[in-house]
């Protein structure tokens, strides 16, 4: 029975469960470690106009402090621009921006030193919102486009239109395990590094940047991350290199942890997105043109920005075919934190803004929601144009061979699950007679109200940069049969290394637990890949497969000769040999087998290699960003889900009652690991919906850094009714093992609830459109039920 | 006197004195004896991460109780039983309920897991029939940022009853029951300087004892008490009038990890079981101080559902298994959830001073934002709290971002009674609107001896709202407040009454989870 596909559980499970899992804060420290400690701004934007460090080097247990002018290499860091510094030069552009780095012997020390130390300021204005940004004309980048057709042409001629705009909120991480990094010094200016990031590489490379030292001086370690989420992208970089610089200029180990609330202070969030839409539709509710203006608030620098905001435009369109399109927008600079990779990465803030649209033409047709967006979804069947017919300007103007399978930036959307999804759920959860239910109870309750809405999710897989999509991993299998797998995938909990073990253990027909998966490193694997863009298991375990082709190709030759007998009539044939079940065998005879461990051990005897490096590079994808036309993705994953809501309409306070959620993930590695991704995104998604609000002082600074105030949601969050399925899908065959990647696609199901949040709002105030900002708290649903005049009227008389 | 604690970890007996009995419970046990699989992330109490079962005598037998670790100080805890994850496998292997948890990946990234294994292992170890419902209420005090939870509740409903052991069968109650009651019954005392240049907690979430305020001298004395009986106590607290008085530590310890405060001298009220006592006197239940707000609620339950209901809200269980009412009260924060209710109940507090005990009504007892009528050398020994009577109506209200485990943005309380539909008594209090707990007089005034119909309560709602003056915070705006405030009334109304409203605060009565079996990956079947 293959591997692969197996429900294995996490190969951390047990270390897990016992608590004998070691995170870095867990490591004992070593000899003479270090402490390390940031002071930051406390300033939202000013000059640094003196400071004053001779106090706090007085105190006993403090060792050294740093500033900028310490920094021995490079202080200007930056994934993509080096626009940030690493310790304050001038400029502090964010509260928290880090100026003073506190080197100590105890916790204690480092306290006295944090208030010893006096930073005078020269204040200067800062702005915090898009909407200040826009009006101070600050950004971050130029203008970005994806557009198709001729939207002015469709909405002079279309019949119905819409405008309208949608604010949504930032979202923090929240990943348990705060930013963390270990270093220490080795020989000849060589540096080792532990870190918690999702990217060693870009630890090991700015590291090295910003000591001054080679690349090949410095190595990335990281074993495990207590989750990530997008969040150790690129931010685990900063406390590493911190780490790293006090560990360099003090010979001493160092280690730097940050607090929760300072982690939630100064790392970057999900970056919050003011859309502006203008869209023309017939009068069935078929999309003829979409004019979107998105524009997000990258914080102070641009980090991953970019790439965030492309993701956001390619993912505008959703799973909708929309004719006459234009996507644009720009990222505007602001002076917080810089906003950062978030699972998901741009595309929930592209597809809520389309879902929410499609809710609100269903409002102003009076349409059901579902019905609209089955109209308007990717292969939605087509009208044959008549006179009489609505939707007979689709696609006018248009190359005959565009139909409604070819995206806005001119990707075809092949292998489309998105017509079976949308049949399969209003069926599988009774959407018609709950629609019907709901719509009475409504009817008749003025205390409550109820809604219900089914969004969809089509996201595109593959980094949009184009080099970032290749990935190199090492297998040496060892004379006892045995494997260990290294590549440049990092466990943050979402199972990469198990479906890596499972991978190599399949492919070398040895059972799961001969096969072990190394901690990432950048001496093993180099100039690798962020795991990010759910591509962990996509990128790595193609380049493991890899390696393990070339490694049965070379066994192969080995066993034949072991297994064939000229005398039997069977001369070796590398290629009848066959590896199962830890054993090696020739498909000829099945009957003689010999181990694996065997054969191991016979081809070191040859002097056959036993090591391989693999590698891989994702075939056909490019994008074009200047023109946002190319081929950007592999493969696209879908899906569809469905929430139900009950609102107080004295308290705005609400549950979600029921979801119900179906997706097409290809056939699964691991089907439970991929159950766990697909709830723990969708509840993700959820709380940035619903309960997870950033909110910041007038001077910028951040009021909810810590789960006192910022609320994730918690287990009684989970809806009642939670229905998880998957569709059958064994057609997506450019993939690995024809699976799909499920990291990021199910968080974007999680606007169903905010969609169903105002389709329940409509109810109450019949013949509006709700104007709700995300994320919808109680408090933003009691604040629209007020605005609308739709609040729990006063009874006429007591019963 | 002994001058160090006696705490005993996962079986095994620590003596721990100096400098090193004023750190959390967490960064000893991750710190001083590597027992890292205790997790600190929030270093607040908010998380659940650092979970650990604290053992207490009570009675014959151990009580274990889950709590967060990083907000408890070791000198609360002289006399006491700490189970971590580390000890809670059966003979080197799993126990049934770690196993079920790797079967069903009810662990990700791994670091919430020990968390929710030590909270689940105490909800069976109390329970063993556990449905979802209960499950749920049990551990909202964990966060997990990576499952969505199902599938540990999904862990939790697969959990193989019978092979369970309890808690005193891995560690016997015989043995540990007689030393633990020993040392609770020794008066302790510490005294020692701290230097920045010793320390003894690296910890990531915290400012580390010697963090907080007044600390930036490199050297700091510190004062810590046990007492055995309230005559000690409050001799002590007469001559160390800034002592601090610590209970079950929820909030100080938050406000110790946040450098918000740094108590140099602290009266630990842990040891002095007169104030543990709750008794149902002639209709009014008399709380010790040191009674946790868990005791509390499971008293209650019967006694009077709705103030059970709310404090089912209060925190976590996590935080109710520590906190304490008399800490709630002595805290007066305006947010606090026991007050409206101790409020319309007309509850009294009896505050014990060297000259004696003295009762103060709940109304008279706040003069400002966190100001009391409590005199230095004064403590809370006991609430006494009224029941209502047949025929009352008393309703709680609690309004917040997250349902459970949170910090309240509005809370209300009413306490009336109807004479032939007419309001012969009322009782209105808010919280959350000012700087400190208010009764609504004018409003209450306005309705005394009116028919409760809805335009009279519509008057009031337009009074209620100039009682009040509510500002915006994080946790909610000065417009949404005020609009909270005009229409719980109008809830009220309709829920006495008798109208279907929404209430979100009893769970669900019939567990609906689906939970699929984890299967392959056919058409329709569920991953």
């Amino acid at each position: 029975m293959s591997i692969v596909g197996q429900n294995i559980p996490h190969d951390s499970a047990v270390g897990h469960v016992s608590g004998q899992s070691l995170f870095l804060d867990d490591v004992a420290p070593l000899r003479a470690e270090l402490l390390v400690d940031v002071v930051g701004s406390p300033v939202a934007h000013g000059e640094i106009v003196s400071i004053n460090l001779d106090e706090a080097r007085k105190l006993p247990g403090v060792v050294a402090l740093f500033t900028h002018k310490d920094v021995p290499g490079h202080n200007h860091i930056g994934p993509v621009l080096k626009d940030e510094d690493l310790l304050v030069e001038k400029t502090a552009q964010f509260v928290g921006a880090p100026i003073v780095l506190i080197a100590a012997e105890t916790r204690a020390a480092i306290a006295a030193a944090k208030k010893a130390i006096t930073i005078d300021f020269k204040p200067l204005p800062a702005i915090f919102s898009i909407d200040q940004a826009l009006a101070a004309d600050s950004f971050l980048s130029p203008e970005r486009i994806i557009q198709r057709g001729d939207i002015n042409s469709a909405f002079a001629s279309a019949k119905n239109i819409l405008e309208g705009s949608l604010t949504t909120g930032g979202q923090e991480h929240f990943y348990l395990e705060s930013q963390i990094a270990l270093a220490y010094p080795g020989e000849g200016n060589t540096l080792t590094v532990h870190s918690s990031t999702q990217h060693p590489s870009e630890v090991q490379m700015m590291v090295a940047e910003v000591i001054g030292i080679p690349f090949n001086h410095v190595t990335c370690i990281c074993k495990r991350m207590g989750g990530g989420f997008g969040g150790k992208e690129t931010q685990a970089a900063q406390p590493a290199a911190m780490a790293a610089l006090v560990a360099h200029l003090t010979k001493r180990p160092a280690r730097l942890a940050l607090s929760k609330d300072d982690d939630m202070r100064i790392t970057g969030k999900r970056h919050p997105f003011k859309g502006f839409y203008r869209v023309a539709f017939d009068d069935e509710g078929r999309i003829l043109a979409l004019d979107l203006k998105l524009y997000a608030n990258g914080g102070f620098s641009l980090d991953l920005s970019s790439a965030v905001f492309e993701r956001a435009l390619l993912h505008a369109d959703n799973a909708y075919y929309i004719p006459h399109f234009s996507a644009s927008g720009r990222i505007c600079k602001t002076n917080l934190p810089s906003n950062t990779a978030f699972r998901g990465f741009g595309g929930p803030q592209g597809v809520i803004n389309i879902e929410n649209i499609l809710e609100e033409i269903a409002l102003k047709l009076n349409l059901d929601a579902l019905d609209v967006r089955r109209r308007n979804m990717y292969g939605a069947p087509r009208l044959s144009p008549s006179p009489g017919n609505p939707g007979e300007g689709r696609g006018e103007g248009l190359p005959p061979s565009h139909d409604n399978l070819t995206t806005p930036y001119g990707q075809l959307v092949t292998n489309n699950t998105l017509p079976q999804l949308f049949t399969e759920l209003p069926e599988r959860c009774d959407y018609h007679a709950r629609r019907k239910h709901i719509d009475s109870f409504n009817a008749t309750s003025r205390t409550m109200v109820k809604g219900m809405s089914l969004t969809a999710v089509k996201f595109g897989i593959s980094f949009t940069r184009r080099a970032m999509n290749q990935a190199n991993a090492l297998v040496n299998l060892y004379q006892d049969g045995t494997a260990i797998v290294s590549t440049g995938g990092t466990e943050m909990g979402q199972g990469v290394n198990t479906r890596i073990r499972q991978l190599v253990a399949d492919d070398l027909g040895i059972s799961y637990d001969k096969v072990i998966v190394a901690a990432t490193a950048t001496d093993k694997n180099n100039n690798t890949s962020p795991t990010a863009a759910s591509s962990g298991t996509d990128l790595n375990g193609a380049a493991a497969l890899d390696a393990c082709a070339k490694l049965r190709a070379r066994l192969a030759v080995v066993a034949s000769s072991m297994l064939g007998n000229v005398n039997d009539g069977l001369n070796p044939e590398p290629g009848y040999v066959a590896f199962d079940n830890n054993t090696v065998f020739d498909a000829r005879n099945p009957r003689k087998k010999i181990s694996f461990k065997d054969l191991c051990c016979q081809a070191y005897e040859l002097r056959v290699n036993l090591g391989e490096r693999g590698f891989y590079a994702t075939p056909g994808v490019d994008y074009n960003r200047e023109t946002g036309k190319g081929h950007p993705f592999l493969y696209f994953t879908n899906g569809v889900a469905c929430a139900e809501v009950v609102i107080d309409r004295f308290t705005g306070d609400y549950r979600v009652t029921r979801v119900d959620l179906l997706m097409d993930i290809g056939q699964s590695i691991n089907p439970g690991i991929d159950r766990g991704q697909i709830v723990g995104g969708f509840i993700q998604g959820m709380g940035w919906c619903t309960t997870e609000e950033l909110r910041y002082a007038p001077d910028g600074q951040l009021q909810t850094h810590s789960p006192t105030t910022y609320k994730i949601p918690d287990i009684s969050d989970v809806p009642e009714i939670f229905n998880v399925h998957t569709i059958d899908n064994p057609n997506s065959t450019v993939s690995l093992k024809k699976s799909k990647a499920v990291g990021e696609p199910p968080l974007l199901l999680g606007a169903c609830v905010f969609t169903a949040i105002k389709n329940a709002l409509s109810y109450a105030a019949p013949g509006t459109i709700p104007p709700l900002s995300l994320p919808a708290t109680p408090e933003e649903v009691l604040m629209t039920l007020t605005r609308l005049g739709a609040l729990a009227r006063t009874p006429a008389t007591v019963r | 006197m002994r001058d160090y604690l006696i705490i005993y970890v996962n079986g095994k007996s620590y003596e721990i004195g100096g400098a090193r009995a004023f750190q959390t419970l967490s960064n000893f046990l991750r710190y001083d004896i590597a027992l890292t699989g205790t997790k600190v992330v929030c270093a607040e109490g908010d998380c659940g991460s650092c979970t650990v079962l604290i053992g207490q005598p009570d009675g014959e037998s151990i009580t274990y109780r889950p709590v967060t670790s990083c907000i408890q100080f070791l000198y609360q805890l002289d006399g006491t039983h700490i189970i971590t994850i580390e000890g809670l496998h059966y003979d080197n292997q799993l126990n049934p309920i770690q196993q079920a948890m790797v079967r069903c990946h009810g662990a990700q990234c791994g670091f919430c897991t020990p968390g929710f294994v030590v909270s689940m292992c105490s909800l069976f170890n109390e329970r063993r029939n556990l449905d979802e419902r209960s499950l749920r209420a049990g551990l909202v005090g964990n966060l997990c940022r990576c499952t969505g939870y199902e599938s540990i509740l999904r862990a939790g409903l697969e959990v193989p009853r019978h092979e369970l052991h309890r808690f005193d069968e891995l560690y016997p109650t015989s043995q540990l029951l007689p030393q633990l009651t020993r040392a609770a019954g020794d008066p302790v005392r510490v005294e020692v300087q701290t230097s920045t240049a010793r320390d003894l907690s690296p910890s990531p979430g915290t400012a580390g004892e010697g963090g907080g305020e007044g600390s930036s001298s490199p050297t700091t004395n510190r004062t810590f008490f046990k007492p055995t009986t309230i005559a000690q106590a409050v001799q002590f607290k007469s001559l160390n009038p800034t002592a601090t008085p610590v209970a079950g530590a929820t909030d100080i310890g938050v406000q110790v990890n946040k450098s918000i405060r740094d108590p140099q001298i602290i009266l630990a009220l842990t040891s002095i079981p007169e104030l543990r006592t709750i008794a149902l006197d002639n209709n009014t239940l008399s709380i010790g101080a040191l009674a946790t707000l868990g005791e509390i609620e499971r008293r209650t339950e019967e006694l009077c559902p709705e103030f059970a209901k709310m404090l089912w809200r209060h925190g976590s269980p996590l935080i109710r298994n520590a906190g304490t009412l008399g800490g709630n009260i002595a805290n007066g924060s305006p947010i606090g959830d026991t007050m409206p209710a101790l409020m319309v109940m007309s509850a009294e507090v009896e505050l014990t001073g060297a000259t004696g005990p003295r009762r103060v009504n709940m109304n008279d007892f706040y003069v400002g934002y966190r100001k009391s009528v409590l005199q230095p050398d004064e403590i809370i020994t006991r609430v006494f709290m009224p029941l209502p009577k047949p025929g009352d109506i008393f309703r709680l209200y609690k309004l917040s971002k997250r349902h459970d485990l949170d910090i309240s943005s509005f809370t209300a309380a009413f306490y009336m009674r109807l004479e032939d539909d007419v309001i012969s008594d009322l009782r209105i209090a808010y919280g959350g609107v000012g700087p400190m707990i208010y009764r609504l007089r004018k409003t209450e005034a306005a309705l005394k001896g009116k028919p409760f119909t809805p335009a009279e309560v519509d008057t009031a709602a337009e009074i209620a709202l100039t009682e009040i003056s509510p500002i915006t915070d994080m946790r909610g705006s000065r417009e949404y407040r005020l609009q909270l405030a005009a229409n719980i009334l109008k809830k009220f109304h309709a829920e006495v009454t008798g109208e279907h409203t929404y209430d979100r605060t009893t769970p669900p009565s019939r567990p609906t989870l689906n939970i699929s079996r984890a299967g392959g990956n056919g058409n329709g079947k569920a991953v």
